[in-house]
């Protein structure tokens, strides 16, 4: 592809051959190409004194909307966290050979994967108290954190998924290998079957990861100040039909701007598994 | 009779603490069996469109023509990257605002059909992903055979290609489908009347969100059900005898 | 040979995949009714040269007719589709449609292809699989056959569309051993019915039991061709000697001058594959 950026062989002129080859590779990089598009008329209304008032009122809102997109990749990572740590256990447990306990976590992870996200948060954001009275201190249990826990629900059901499906994935030879060798259930476990597990899960939770991020937009309806709300509330302050066009294609910008890497980088991973 | 019905199981709920009075007021009890109306309606347009569209996208991108491809993979990757929630907004407070103002008054796209195109060509482009890769996985000497046998291009894409494809996507097809279902729950974000849309109308006045949310709840867990089972039905119905083994 | 006697003439016929040739000039002809067989190593372009006659490959040179058609001139699909019409194939790996049943297998083609009434065509498939002797798997799906079932109802839907020539790639190659005899008499039976076939095959007694003419290749070339009795008894190029020997095991190929001879001299159990 012409995406990569291979060294020309050293030859007569080595290094400016291979220089060449990289201007060639950056010229052609649609990511670049864009960077270009947006360059040119940005150097020229700077320089001219012409900016469009809407690019301009952009502009001025430009830190707001970081320090909402901030507050949703904040949200996001969080939910991540969580929500691994609980799906690991929930997973773990789905394999155990009791099977009422089985049957418990079936039931958690159907629970939480036919419920829609944005009644969850809804049931976090308006069920949980607004303080929490600890130990005689009243702590404030601020709307994103209940956003946050709103999302881990879900996440931690498809993350039990993505692990019971990683460890049914490796053949059950490797398991008659390990017991016919003397290993217990829990050494089997620890050596042979989590690490390759690891492997195959990544991919499947990146991918969870991007759909968590895209899903901390709903937290705009729950009244927090996110990427969305504040493009919300800025398109209705300045009330221009250009600025609220602009506004809004620039968020649809910035969430694929974040979540489109992480989609290639998953793919990659695909890619490079599928090779073992 | 229904009322007493409605009256045992307020009575019933009330000693755990759940309010569910609103079912005994007729107008709230209206507009929340409305929302649920609403919600059926919205998957039941949703579905359909979201399979049309995503045999499209995958057609077309299996065609080998570039014009195809670029544009559609294109769309695929802003779709697939972006929020739904954010689209919607971009369609029916952008797009739909240009339209009426083009139009001046007289915009025959209500926000419901908005719901449906957003959702279902959010969905779309997740069947299409998961079709191509039934059709990639079809056997070459399978369609070697269909083009030996003097099948035609179009012949073998529907009588060969896409039954096997469809085939091998349908369990991640169904899955599409159940996420389309709890998805067109945002469409209370654009005061669509659906059955969050109501309840949400219900909880500011009456504050009982939780029970409400209890109802939701097990309202979309029924229609996820229903889905399933269709689903795998459907995958029972068209199954191939001895394939695989 | 008067060209009108020919069903197939390959002349001069050169394809190269990118930068690799893979036929370098072949010159094969087949008459009406005749059985012909290709056998040589592996890599030797005898499956290539079968699917430049239907038209599933194009060679970069050379001329190519079956009948009164020159393939190479075909550049319309469905001039391509009239050819393939003509033209029966039978692969290696059966290539069945899993999807359907067999007998659906067999009236798919000429339904919607051949443009034939379901009647008609369903007459014909019943009539097909008990030449076949698969009369009675008619609604079985082609995952419950064995290889060798498959492969019988694979040949069966060849000849529904009533082609004029079969040409079969190597059918019995993926066949466990048990199962190569029951396709090979299909095959039989359809040569001494009188349809005009090219076979490309490694059953070396097979080939010298059914066909009329065989042809040697080796490297994209034509080593050497003549009958069978010649070819197998007595090959002029000491290439084919060697060829048929490793093919044999390593035993030196005797001359033979009686021709009712290669049907006992060989051992069946020295033809490795």
């Amino acid at each position: 592809m012409d995406n990569d950026l291979t060294l020309a062989p050293l030859g007569r002129s080595g290094w400016t051959a291979g220089a060449a080859a990289l201007l060639r590779a950056v010229a052609r990089d649609p990511w670049f190409i864009t960077l270009l598009i947006l360059a040119v008329p940005a150097l020229y209304w700077t320089a001219s004194g012409t900016t469009p008032v809407a690019v301009e009122r952009l502009w001025y809102w430009w830190p707001a909307l970081m320090r909402g997109l901030g507050m949703n990749v904040q949200i996001s990572l969080l939910a991540m966290t969580l929500g691994t740590m609980l799906g690991l256990v929930v997973g773990a447990i789905s394999l155990s050979p009791l099977a009422p306990l089985r049957a418990l976590t079936r039931a958690y992870v159907l629970a939480f994967r036919n419920a829609p996200i944005l009644v969850l948060v809804y049931f976090t954001t308006y069920v949980f108290p607004f303080e929490v009275p600890v130990a005689g201190w009243v702590l404030p249990f601020p709307d994103w954190i209940k956003v946050v826990i709103g999302l881990a629900l879900p996440a931690s059901a498809n993350v039990a998924e993505i692990f019971r499906g990683a460890v049914q994935s490796i053949p059950a030879a490797q398991w008659e290998a390990a017991h016919s060798l003397g290993f217990a259930r829990t050494q089997i476990f620890r050596m042979v079957i989590l690490p390759q597990c690891l492997r195959r899960m990544l991919a499947p939770w990146m991918n969870l990861y991007a759909s968590i991020t895209m899903s901390t937009a709903l937290a705009s309806l729950v009244g927090v100040h996110d990427l969305v709300d504040t493009a919300t509330v800025a398109s209705n302050t300045v009330a221009r039909t250009d600025f609220t066009i602009l506004i809004y294609f620039t968020l649809l910008a910035l969430f694929f701007a974040y979540c489109y890497p992480i989609s290639r980088l998953t793919r990659y991973l695909e890619r490079r598994h599928a090779r073992h | 009779m229904t009322e007493s019905l409605l009256e045992g199981w307020v009575a019933f709920a009330r000693p755990f603490g759940l309010n569910y009075a609103f079912v005994l007021d007729a107008g709230e009890r209206v507009a929340f069996v409305r929302g649920l109306w609403v919600t059926l309606q919205l998957c039941a347009a949703s579905i359909p469109v979201s399979l049309v569209f995503g045999v499209l996208i995958a057609a077309g991108l299996t065609s080998g023509r570039a014009w195809l491809t670029r544009p559609l993979t294109a769309l695929v990757e802003l779709t697939r990257n972006t929020p739904t929630l954010v689209q919607l907004y971009c369609a029916f407070l952008v797009l739909n605002m240009l339209i009426s103002q083009k139009l001046e008054g007289g915009n025959p796209i209500t926000p419901f059909m908005w719901v449906v195109l957003v959702v279902a060509l959010h969905k779309a482009v997740f069947h299409a992903e998961a079709l191509r890769a039934g059709i990639e996985a079809v056997p070459g000497v399978t369609l070697e055979a269909a083009r030996s046998l003097a099948f035609s291009r179009g012949e073998i894409l529907w009588r060969v290609q896409l039954p096997l494809a469809l085939r091998f996507a349908l369990p991640a097809l169904v899955n599409n489908l159940v996420d389309l279902v709890k998805m067109t729950a945002i469409a209370s974000a654009i005061a669509v009347g659906d059955v969050t849309y109501e309840s949400i109308m219900i909880w500011s006045q009456r504050d009982n969100v939780l029970e409400l949310l209890l109802l939701i709840l097990l309202y979309f867990g029924l229609l996820t059900w229903v889905v399933s089972v269709a689903g795998r039905w459907l995958e029972n119905r068209l199954r191939m005898p001895g394939y695989g083994q | 040979m008067p060209d009108t006697d020919s069903l197939v003439r390959l002349s001069n016929v050169h394809l190269a995949f990118g930068d690799t040739p893979v036929l370098n000039g072949i010159d094969i002809s087949v008459r009406r009714g005749e059985a012909v067989s290709i056998i040589g190593p592996s890599g030797s372009g005898k499956s290539t040269i079968l699917r430049c006659i239907t038209g599933l490959l194009r060679p970069q040179q050379g001329g190519i007719r079956v009948g009164d058609v020159d393939v190479q001139a075909l550049r319309r699909e469905r001039d391509l589709i009239a050819l393939r019409k003509r033209v029966g194939f039978v692969f290696q790996q059966y290539n069945l449609f899993p999807h359907m049943s067999v007998l659906e297998n067999l009236v798919a083609a000429p339904i919607k292809v051949g443009g034939v009434p379901r009647a008609r065509a369903l007459a014909r498939a019943h009539a097909l699989l008990a030449r076949v002797h698969m009369e009675h798997k008619a609604g079985a799906y082609p995952g419950e056959l064995s290889g060798g079932q498959q492969q019988r109802v694979a040949i069966a839907r060849a000849l529904a569309l009533e082609p004029e020539l079969m040409l079969f790639d190597e059918v019995t190659s993926a066949l466990d051993p048990e199962m190569v005899g029951e396709v090979l008499t299909v095959i039989r039976d359809l040569v001494s019915d009188g349809l005009t076939c090219v076979l490309v095959t490694h059953e070396m007694r097979f080939a010298e039991e059914v066909s009329d003419t065989v042809y040697f290749t080796e490297a994209g070339r034509i080593v050497e061709s003549g009958p069978p009795a010649q070819l197998f008894g007595a090959p002029r190029n000491e290439r084919t000697g060697a060829f048929l020997q490793r093919a044999a095991g390593g035993v030196p190929a005797r001359r033979r001058s009686d021709p009712f001879d290669s049907l006992f001299s060989f051992d069946p159990l020295r033809l490795a594959v």
